[in-house]
């Protein structure tokens, strides 16, 4: 119930974003100046500010921070601004046809972009494509519990299953270090999670929702299936999940 | 125009970017693997060519997969690099500055040593005159550690080397910045670090541990090649060539370097 | 708008801000009890105005309040009853109400519930299983292997067992395939300023290169523990306790000063391994180091015998670091005219 009514609301707010692009400090450049830039830089000069891009664009996405527009635009792009539309559709062309990445445009009214993988993953891969990281483990299991009910739980359940894991918020972990704060900053830097006031609580309560990383990057049908198989169930008994999962297969691709 | 990119040469880059050095006989396999899952040809002779239409792609960007020797055991590895020093990659955000001069350091103490090696009690003190930030021993053990999982140093019995990896993405640095202090192997004609120095010291010359083994092998009365006086060093034994194993124990020793070692002969 | 009702509205404001902490409950009784006698409300029943009975049913809504939002889980769990149980609780407790303050603390609860309510109805009624993240939890925990059999008996049974070291690995890389990460590439040139090393350094080396006595006085490499150097350190420590003893049994009564005993003022490598083999004896409690009333380190043999039993336990460690400068300093500092450690014999021969 209160599901649906989140799922709503967010797609009315992307809906809206999508009108007002002209926000930030980025002006959109006119059809004429955009045409006058094409004329003044040639071939060669487009192409070096694109590898450019590329490269910074890999370069923010080491800790996995969304990069923004502005930075882009600062650090890079400079006197080249007007192109940004052009350079930006070959820096994604270069990503697709060199990397097998996607540049996601996750956030189209602040302009925040992510890499996303194009490949699956192999299984019996000689050498991993991604080695291990324990994060994702612990991103997996919050993400899981997140979706399994219904799109937003309290904290409190999160710290509390985690505990259950031998993972307490409030000591120093082997794997993750400060668990807080690699779950409540780290991981919400990064945009896999929202951890977000709920109001009118008094004292403050917190709950945590995917972030706009999780929903392009991680594939709730996989997910669901994992979470079945530990639970030795099939996926379509949880009806109302399996149904939000396949649809947003389809959607993501 | 470059020879365009299948999805199997995205898989070996992508690979690439994840591990950053893997040795011939992964290299091989991986080949292998990303043809079979992409349906593409596979020709096991032509892992060159394969790689060439890579580079050709990432040339724009100043990316690499560029071949090298290891040091320990001279086996062949593929490293993939950066080749530019711009205003963009000094933005790399894997490590702090101070971190960054704790590793040009490290670089300084290992060319200015005779066989390659800084040791943990040299680095440690160096922690504390750093002009970007100092640093506390224990945060330098700590990030030592970190460049060591990262592959950019080898650490064993308290000493640290430059890697495979580092040698062979910083090469034309450690040229350019180190001219007078850089050394070529008389045998192999690569740079050396680790290595033997003729005894003689009007000849000096440097030969790696492993050409020292391959060329000396089976010869009872060792001279050096250069100056014919005796070569007064213990000649190595020649590793076995199994490159996997080499680079996967090593890859298994480095999270977890034994501190304890260096702790007692520092401890007072 | 009369003195009295405003104050009553403005209490139930006050009772709905602070209901919901509801923890510290004996304060709160207190303090509010305060408050009733200052409020001497009129128009309303003696009966129905028994300070004592209305501190009484407040306290048990808090109680019923704090009951549920502390078992919020519980409560949502399909197997039991307990929500319905609550407010059979409250209807029972509501019957007494009187009162706005009574009243307001009822309709706090009734919120909480209705709510619990929804989303346990929304469980009972989705087609297909309910979620549950406890049970989640102890299947995770078999997939990370956890071993229940050790220390299963331990008080705590939800807490028992042995979590294998790469639990989270294991877990790690079967989860990855959820996920559509993209690699990073990380590498280590270009990421700072191409610099030559400052000149220094090659001076240095070229002053060192044509010595070679210098570089045979180097500090061998102290880390390397093979089984030649091993015995090569033993015979150095052992020289070096008799040098102490020696001092010691000259004059017993003076300190040696720890500094003077170690530092070799020619040679900043011979000091350096000083220190390294001075540490043994300390180690292996054939010698102590104490601050004298300077508050200088000193050290001193420790006579067979005198060797305290558990004095593993009280010993303590410390790290020092010795550089070029400070050994300087230190020869400045304390006068150092001499070795008190002469050179082992080979050097000296070689010198």
């Amino acid at each position: 119930m209160s599901q649906s009514k989140r799922g709503s609301s967010q797609n009315r707010r992307s809906q809206m974003v999508v009108d007002d692009d002209d926000e930030g400090s980025f002006t959109q450049p006119s059809l004429s100046q955009v045409q006058r830039a094409r004329d003044n830089f040639t071939t060669v000069q487009v192409d070096r500010k694109v590898a450019e891009v590329v490269q910074f664009i890999l370069i923010k996405d080491q800790r996995k921070i969304p990069i923004r527009r502005t930075d882009i635009v600062k650090h890079v792009m400079k006197e080249y601004r007007s192109l940004y539309l052009d350079i930006m559709k070959r820096a994604d062309r270069t990503f697709e046809q060199v990397f097998g990445l996607k540049l996601v445009e996750i956030d189209s009214k602040n302009h925040i972009y992510i890499l996303t993988n194009r490949l699956e993953q192999s299984l019996e891969e000689p050498i991993s494509m991604c080695p291990a990281n324990p994060k994702t483990g612990l991103l997996f299991v919050i993400l899981g519990i997140i979706f399994m009910k219904g799109g937003s739980v309290k904290e409190t359940l999160v710290w509390n299953t985690l505990k259950k894991l031998r993972v307490d918020v409030g000591e120093r972990h082997e794997d993750f270090g400060d668990v807080k704060k690699t779950i409540s900053e780290e991981f919400v830097r990064q945009k896999y999670l929202e951890y977000v006031r709920i109001p009118h609580t008094e004292p403050l309560e917190f709950e945590f929702r995917w972030g706009q990383r999780a929903e392009s990057e991680v594939s709730k049908l996989k997910m669901l299936q994992f979470i079945a198989e530990l639970h030795d169930q099939e996926p379509q008994s949880w009806t109302q999940q399996y149904r939000e999962a396949t649809s947003a297969e389809n959607t993501q691709r | 125009m470059s020879r365009p990119m299948g999805e199997s040469h995205k898989r070996f880059l992508q690979t690439m970017m994840s591990n950053g050095i893997i040795s011939t006989s992964q290299a091989k396999a991986l080949h292998r693997h990303c043809c079979e899952t992409h349906g593409a040809h596979f020709a096991p002779d032509r892992l060159e060519e394969f790689i060439d239409v890579i580079n050709t792609n990432l040339q724009p960007m100043f990316m690499h997969i560029r071949k090298g020797t290891s040091e320990e055991d001279g086996a062949q590895h593929y490293a993939l690099v950066n080749m530019a020093e711009t205003d963009i990659t000094r933005m790399s955000s894997d490590y702090a500055d101070n971190e960054l001069e704790l590793f040009r350091k490290t670089m300084d103490l290992i060319l200015d040593s005779e066989n390659g090696t800084a040791s943990s009690t040299d680095l440690l003190n160096c922690a504390d005159r750093l002009q970007t930030k100092k640093m506390k021993k224990k945060e330098t053990e700590h990030v030592l550690n970190k460049f060591v999982q990262d592959k950019w140093l080898n650490e064993k019995q308290g000493e640290y080397t430059l890697s495979t990896r580092c040698i062979i993405e910083m090469e034309q640095y450690i040229r350019s910045v180190y001219p007078d202090l850089v050394r070529m192997c008389h045998v192999c004609h690569n740079i050396v670090l680790q290595g033997q120095v003729c005894e003689n010291p009007d000849c000096g010359i440097k030969i790696h541990y492993y050409c020292v083994a391959r060329y000396f092998k089976g010869r009872i009365n060792p001279h050096c090649p250069s100056c014919n006086d005796f070569w007064a060093h213990e000649i190595p034994e020649i590793q076995p060539e199994s490159q996997s194993q080499s680079s996967s124990t090593r890859e298994s020793a480095a999270p977890t370097p034994s501190t304890s070692s260096t702790r007692r002969s520092r401890r007072h | 708008m009369s003195e009295s009702k405003r104050k009553t509205s403005r209490s139930i404001q006050e009772e709905a801000a602070n209901g919901a902490v509801g923890r510290s409950r004996p304060e709160r009784s207190a303090d509010t009890g305060e408050e009733d006698e200052g409020a001497g409300p009129s128009g309303i029943h003696e009966e129905d105005d028994d300070p004592a009975q209305r501190r009484e049913i407040r306290s048990q809504y808090r109680d019923l309040i704090n009951s549920v939002q502390q078992n919020r889980e519980d409560m949502l769990n399909p197997a039991n009853n307990k929500l319905f149980d609550v407010l059979e609780e409250a209807n029972k407790l509501f019957a007494n109400v009187r009162q706005a303050r009574e009243a307001a603390l009822d309709a706090q609860l009734l919120v909480l519930a209705t709510d619990l309510g929804r989303e346990k109805a929304s469980q009972l009624h989705a087609e297909g299983s309910a979620f549950d993240p406890s049970a989640f939890a102890e299947h995770l925990l078999s997939f990370m292997g956890l071993n229940r059999l050790e220390e299963e008996e331990d008080g705590d049974a939800n807490l028992g067992g042995y979590m294998p070291p790469d639990a989270w690995q294991r877990l790690s890389k079967k989860a990855q395939y959820c996920f559509k990460t993209a690699p990073s590439f990380h590498y280590m040139f270009g990421s700072f300023l191409a610099e030559p090393p400052p000149p220094r350094q090659r001076v240095e080396r070229q002053r060192k290169a044509p010595s070679k006595e210098a570089k045979r006085i180097m500090p061998t490499q102290l880390k390397k523990m093979e089984e030649s150097h091993q015995e090569a350190t033993e015979k150095e420590v052992e020289r070096i306790l008799g040098c102490l003893r020696s001092y010691f049994a000259d004059d017993p009564q003076s300190p040696i000063l720890y500094y003077e005993f170690v530092v070799d003022p020619n040679s900043f490598s011979r000091t350096v391994e000083n220190i390294f083999h001075t540490s043994f004896l300390i180690r292996d409690g054939l010698a102590r180091v104490y601050l004298n009333s300077n508050k200088l380190p000193c050290i001193a043999p420790v006579e067979e015998g005198e060797l305290e039993p558990g004095g593993a336990n009280a010993r303590h460690q410390c790290v020092i670091s010795i550089s070029p400068a400070t050994w300087k300093e230190i020869i400045e500092a304390f006068d150092i005219k001499e070795a008190l450690i002469p050179s082992p014999k080979v050097l000296s021969q070689e010198g």
